[in-house]
């Protein structure tokens, strides 16, 4: 290319000028740019702005909204506090009011709480002994003093009424190291099917123990004042009896000894039933010959049946061996065969049956006799009941017979049972361990 | 000679019956109505030593227990049959221990049972 012939000075304005406006054109176009992105930037800014807004004022609802929950809340929680402070106050006014002694131990037996009347009973403050074993601070001890051990094993089992192994008396000894008997029940705690601990209730059973000491030594001296001249009478009237006496007289004698004699017997039988009730005859078991033994009930009564005009079957194996007490055996069959006699009508038959039935002895009673009237037979073995039909026909009775033999057959560990049918007769079951 | 009874009975109806009753039997009795007595009585028959006591338990001044506690050591063999009102086994198990020949309740006899009783022990 040639060179470019110089400029002249307007020709070199005008370019400067186009360049200029090039430039400037250039610039209003990025202007238009950037105000473009200005005013998307400001849209942008305001929508944040407003979407800020939005979720403050969503805040500030919630906040209120938080603000009426946590005070509902609040007064919710006071409400039930108050409740529950109440429903305790409640539950401790009961336990505190209770006039027994109860301790809840856990299932170690560690002492969880006590009450006002176990303070009072033992001596012991409850700060004292919390958390403490309670057979470590509250011994159990017999009649002599000496420590009875109480297995923590069996709480599972423990439900019933606590006594001694035979029914003998448990003493509870004192922060002052004295002890006092006491009468328990305790019982196992259960949350769901988690066995927690146990509860104790225990109670001082001092005066009841002086009353039963007072009446047995009453029943034993009263017993005693009866039966001695008692005893002088009978046997004034029966060598009497066979002194050669008038026919009216000799009648009259007969008579007075055979109440006397049925006297000496409901003297004995009240004594057996004071004794049985204070549980202070205890079985003494020996190896007997069952048949020698209903023999010998069958001859003491045997008079007595002859006068009635009665018949009488034994049936027992000869060589069948019981062991039980004798003396009450004897007690519970003469009662059965006395009122077997005494309840069945002239020319009556009664039976006695003994045989052994798997590991249990039994022995029935059948007679021939009036019969329990079926409404009354429900009211046996009642203390002092007396059937209705029998009131009038039958021999005197004093209705404690058989109130004493269904308590005897309890010590002996038997059972005993009756069918009975208004004047076709009645039969009497013994069961009892061989 | 005859046979000898010592009878120590507080109830002096029956402790004389008991006396008669032996009497038509032909044994000597010497009646006495409490312990005290009881044990006087032997003191005063000294060699005649009695070949029965009838003794009963509950008795004023000196009970059966004394009285058996004092034969028993001075005449060790002398059967002692015991005749008493008390039927418990406490008392009972205490004359046992004191070597009674024999136990009776008083209720559960009569004059009838009082000879075969202690027949045997005269024999």
């Amino acid at each position: 290319m040639g060179k470019k012939p110089p400029l002249s000075g307007s020709h070199a304005t005008t370019l400067a000028l186009k360049k200029l406006a090039t430039e400037k054109e250039v610039v209003r176009r990025k202007l238009v740019v950037t105000a473009k992105k200005l005013r998307r930037k400001a849209t942008q800014l305001a929508a944040t702005a407003r979407e800020k807004e939005r979720v403050r004022r969503k805040l500030v609802v919630t906040a209120k909204k938080l603000k009426i929950s946590h005070e509902t809340l609040e007064k919710k929680v006071f409400e039930r506090t108050k409740d529950l402070e109440q429903m305790k106050a409640k539950d401790e006014a009961i336990l505190a009011s209770i006039g027994d002694g109860l301790v809840a131990t856990d299932k170690d037996g560690r002492i969880l709480m006590t009450n006002k009347a176990f303070e009072r009973l033992l001596g012991w403050k409850e700060s004292e002994v919390r958390g403490k074993f309670l057979s470590g601070v509250i011994p159990m001890v017999d009649s002599d003093g000496k420590i009875i051990l109480q297995p923590r094993h069996s709480l599972k089992d423990i439900s019933a009424t606590v006594n001694g192994a035979s029914g003998s008396t448990l003493f509870y000894k004192k922060k002052d190291e004295t002890s006092f008997p006491v009468a328990m029940t305790v019982a196992p705690i259960f949350i769901g099917k988690e066995l927690m601990g146990a509860v104790n209730v225990f109670r001082d059973i001092t005066k009841e123990k002086e009353i039963d000491k007072a009446r047995s030594e009453f029943m034993a001296i009263a017993s005693h004042q009866l039966r001695t001249p008692l005893t002088a009478i009978r046997w004034a009237l029966s060598s009497l009896k066979r002194e050669n006496l008038p026919d009216n007289l000799k009648k009259l004698v007969h008579t007075a000894h055979e109440t006397s004699t049925q006297m000496a017997v409901t003297i004995r039988r009240m004594l057996m039933i004071s004794y049985l009730e204070e549980s202070a005859t205890e079985p003494e078991m020996v190896e007997m010959n069952l048949k020698a033994v209903l023999e010998k009930v069958v001859r003491l009564h045997d008079a007595h049946r002859l006068r009635n005009g009665l018949e009488i079957e034994v049936r027992c194996p000869q060589d069948l061996v019981a062991e039980t007490d004798e003396q009450l055996l004897i007690e519970i069959l003469d009662n059965l065969l006395s009122n077997a006699y005494k309840y069945t009508p002239k020319g009556g038959k009664v039976k006695l049956t003994a045989a052994l039935q798997g590991m249990m002895i039994r022995i029935d009673v059948a007679d021939t006799g009036y019969g329990i009237p079926k409404e009354e037979q429900r009211k046996i073995p009642k203390k002092f009941f007396r059937a209705s039909n029998i009131a009038s026909p039958a021999a005197s009775g004093t209705g404690i017979g058989l109130y004493m033999v269904y308590n005897i057959v309890r010590l002996i560990g038997g059972t005993i049972s009756f069918v009975s049918q208004e004047n076709k007769g009645t039969t009497f079951t013994l069961l009892f361990p061989s | 000679m005859s046979k000898h009874v010592l009878i120590a009975e507080d109830d002096a109806l029956l402790a004389d019956m008991m006396g008669k009753i032996l009497s038509k039997k032909n044994v000597r009795v010497t009646i006495t109505y409490n312990g005290q007595e009881a044990l006087e009585a032997l003191e005063a028959l000294e060699k005649d030593v009695p070949d029965v006591v009838l003794l009963d338990v509950l008795m004023p001044v000196l009970d059966g227990h004394g009285v058996l506690k004092v034969i028993r050591e001075r005449h060790v063999n002398c059967p002692v049959i015991v005749i008493s009102n008390m039927s418990d086994k406490m008392t009972k198990e205490k004359c046992r221990q004191m070597n009674v020949q024999d136990y009776f309740v008083k209720n559960d006899m009569d004059d009838e049972a009082l000879w075969p009783a202690i027949e045997k022990y005269l024999r």
